[in-house]
């Protein structure tokens, strides 16, 4: 029996193809100079790890935040407080109407917040935010979403969301339980499980104290689905 | 000198400015409330075909069978109306609504050389609002007046001997019997009465007759009954047939747009706010007024502001008619503080909540306002204004916050709680069960005692063997779960997959 000749298989073939890609980008990019990516630059989030990994929150990039509850909402707390320093907009998309505003005033005055009933209308409401290009900084919040709401969410949805950051300078970040954001250029993660010593700390100290790690993908130019590794830790 | 704007067949205009098909066929209008009246005005074409006003429906369209009759329409006129008189307004302000669809303004004291070019940029203005207008200036309203019913476009009157000489002498309206008794005595024309000695005209046929050759020698002066343009810029169409689509009521909104842009550009104005109201087929109406985020007289950002919301309207009842009337305001001039970041477009950022309301409900999308209470969720959202500066000047963090913030269960989860000396120390509901390891509190707060609306509550955090924290709060004998601090993934969630594959090399723990 004859099997048809497996060109993948011929000795760099995986080279050619990603040179293929690059010139198909830059093709594109000259075609569609208005479809280009933005370099947006990074918004300083006040965490040390974070900004000492990436300089902040990547703009223009989809950032995946897979972090316990109690650790998303110290970091949504977290980016309330860097919108107020930095005196720019934020919104939220509160996928299960969880958000405690039990934060200074200043800081709320300059969030939107959008309650979902679920995850899919939260990844819509997400969308026309993104399409919006007002808001510096859009926090999609499904940590506390049923799991039958996250698994109805369509993988190309997040496609569609990364597509859409890159035509902004907004940070657009996905609070979820578990990594489940393929399409993310960057994905934050943290230490797991508090104790009720919590409640008897600075919130300021909680914050410094969980273990923020961020993992990103490599360049632009090479956008592959391999992850680069750890940049930096507690 | 005075100018009288004139619009010929003004009503029959004012019901066919947004009907351009109509312009070339036979259309005669009528009063819908007064129909034995019989028809008000007719159009050149039906004019034509033998069309004449006063004609009753029938007879009209015995002469005419491809003849169109529309009923007239207050509203549409209205704002025809509006129009004229802030064109007239652009040119003085002492004008005089001196009837429907004409108008008198007092030209004295402007520095206008050529009243040519001024009548003809009255027309052009008009012409751009769909109105057809005809420009007599004279030294007198009533020698303007009858420049304006003799002229093409534009008549000036330089010398009013002349013009009044050839005029016929019903062109003054007199009274019918004194109509009657002067074309007994031969006089057709103007400068036949005026031949006449006005003392003894007057001592045969009246002090009428003494005003009357007053007039037709040009000689009367009268004080302007002075009005101010309201700034009413509203457009109006009523539908002959009712409409169950927005395709019509968007093209003709684009068109109320085109021109309340040209009005509001006249005018100096920008547009503040939008009222939109759709007349029902079952009698009532539907309203929605739009503000604005940043005042403009941009078309396209106001034409977003509509579209999108007409996009996700459904109504019970279809339209019958549309009318659009916006509130001008002065353009907005502001700076902002030198670190201050503004939104990029605020009208772009206006239709998005407006996308939003439509997703989530406009109730679920804005900026959390805490109220003025203690009592817990006591919060509700509203529209932001991060465009007006100042609006998000509140107190700086103090940085005080202590433990984690809570992620509240809205509602509240209903739990059996055990207590043992005064410690809770089971929880079962139908989220979390089992042992409570450590608990905090009791936290207690009340309010309201002093009405109808009085609350307490007891409030615990409480943090379970299997791990998680949790708030619980107990109201009256109820104990339900308020949230959770920090809450382990569930089993059936743990199935979830991760979709990447994370690196394990090099992390720090």
């Amino acid at each position: 029996m004859n099997f048809p000749e497996d060109s993948s298989c011929r000795p760099g073939y995986l080279g050619d193809q990603r040179a293929k890609v690059v010139q198909l980008r830059r093709l594109l990019a000259e075609k569609f100079p208005a479809m280009q990516s933005r370099v947006g630059g990074v918004l300083r989030t006040g965490l040390a790890d974070l900004d000492a990994a990436e300089g902040g929150l990547r703009r223009a990039a989809l950032t995946e935040l897979s972090t316990g509850s109690g650790t998303g909402a110290l970091f949504i707390h977290a980016m309330l407080e860097t919108v107020r320093r930095e005196r720019c907009f934020a919104a939220l998309v509160d996928a299960a109407r969880s958000f405690e505003p039990d934060c200074p005033a200043a800081a709320l005055a300059r969030l939107l917040v959008v309650f979902c009933t679920d995850a899919v209308q939260a990844v819509k409401a997400t969308d026309l935010l993104l399409r919006d290009g007002n808001v510096s900084l859009i926090m999609l919040d499904l940590q506390a979403a049923p799991p039958r709401q996250l698994q109805r969410i369509p993988a190309n949805r997040w496609h569609r969301l990364q597509r859409l950051a890159e035509q902004t300078t907004a940070a657009a970040v996905v609070l979820t339980p578990q990594p489940m954001v393929e399409a993310a250029q960057v994905r934050i993660t943290a230490g797991e499980g508090w104790t009720l010593a919590a409640q008897r700390r600075w919130q300021r100290d909680l914050t410094a104290a969980a273990r923020w790690r961020v993992f990103a993908r490599r360049s632009a130019e090479n956008h592959l689905p391999v992850w680069e590794g750890e940049h930096a830790t507690a | 000198m005075f100018a009288v704007i004139l619009l010929p067949n003004f009503r029959l205009q004012a019901a066919l400015r947004f009907r351009e098909a109509m312009h070339a066929r036979p259309v005669a209008l009528m009063d819908g409330q007064a129909p034995k009246e019989g028809m008000l005005e007719v159009s050149d074409a039906a004019a034509l075909a033998g069309v004449m006003r006063g004609q009753t429906s029938p007879q009209a369209l015995a002469r005419c069978a491809g003849l169109t009759i529309l009923a007239r329409s207050p509203a549409e006129e209205g704002g025809a109306q509006a129009a004229l008189l802030e064109m007239a307004a652009a040119l003085s302000p002492e004008i005089e609504a001196t009837a429907e669809g004409f108008c008198t303004v007092n030209l004295q004291g402007s520095r206008v050389n050529d009243w040519q070019a001024l009548g003809a940029g009255v027309v052009a203005g008009l012409a751009s609002l769909r109105l057809r207008a005809q420009v007599g200036i004279g030294p007198n309203p009533d020698l303007a007046f009858l420049a304006a019913r003799h002229a093409r476009l534009v008549l000036v009157v330089q010398s009013p001997a002349v013009f009044l000489a050839n005029l016929a002498l019903h062109e003054l309206d007199p009274a019918p019997e004194l109509l009657a008794v002067l074309r007994d005595w031969g006089i057709h024309n103007l400068a036949q009465l005026t031949s006449l000695p006005r003392g003894d005209l007057m001592d045969r046929l009246g002090p009428e007759a003494g005003r009357l050759w007053e007039r037709a020698a040009g000689q009367t002066e009268r004080p302007l009954r002075r009005v101010r343009a309201a700034e009413e810029f509203s457009e109006a169409f009523d539908f002959e047939h009712e409409i169950d689509s927005a395709e019509p009521l968007l093209f003709l909104l684009r068109r109320f747009l085109d021109q309340l842009a040209l009005r509001l550009g006249n005018a100096c104005r920008v547009a503040g706010q939008m009222k939109l109201t759709l007349p029902l087929a079952n009698g009532s109406a539907y309203e929605r007024t739009f503000t604005v985020p940043s005042p403009t007289a941009d078309v396209e950002v106001l034409f977003r502001i509509l579209h999108t919301h007409l996009d996700g309207l459904r109504l019970d009842h279809c339209a019958t008619g549309l009318r659009l009337h916006i509130t001008p305001t002065h353009a907005e001039r502001q700076q902002f503080q030198l670190f201050e970041t503004p939104l990029r477009d605020p009208n772009r950022f206006g239709e998005t909540l407006g996308r939003l309301a439509a997703l989530v409900g406009i109730e679920n999308a804005g900026v959390v306002e805490v109220l003025d209470t203690h009592r817990p969720d006591s919060i509700r959202l509203r529209p932001p204004r991060f465009h007006e500066p100042g609006s998000m000047a509140a107190p700086a963090d103090d940085g005080l916050a202590v433990g984690l913030p809570l992620r509240r269960y809205r509602p509240p989860i209903a739990a059996q709680v055990r207590v043992v000396k005064q410690q809770p120390v089971r929880l079962e509901s139908a989220r979390v069960c089992g042992a409570i390891r450590a608990a905090l509190g009791p936290y207690r707060a009340s309010g309201g005692w002093w009405d109808a609306d009085c609350w307490s509550t007891e409030e615990w955090d409480v943090e379970m063997e299997k791990g998680g924290l949790y708030r619980l709060a107990r109201v009256g004998r109820e104990w339900r779960i308020e949230g959770s601090y920090d809450e382990p993934l569930p089993e059936d969630r743990r199935g979830l997959p991760a979709l990447a594959a994370m690196p394990s090399t090099g992390a720090r723990a």
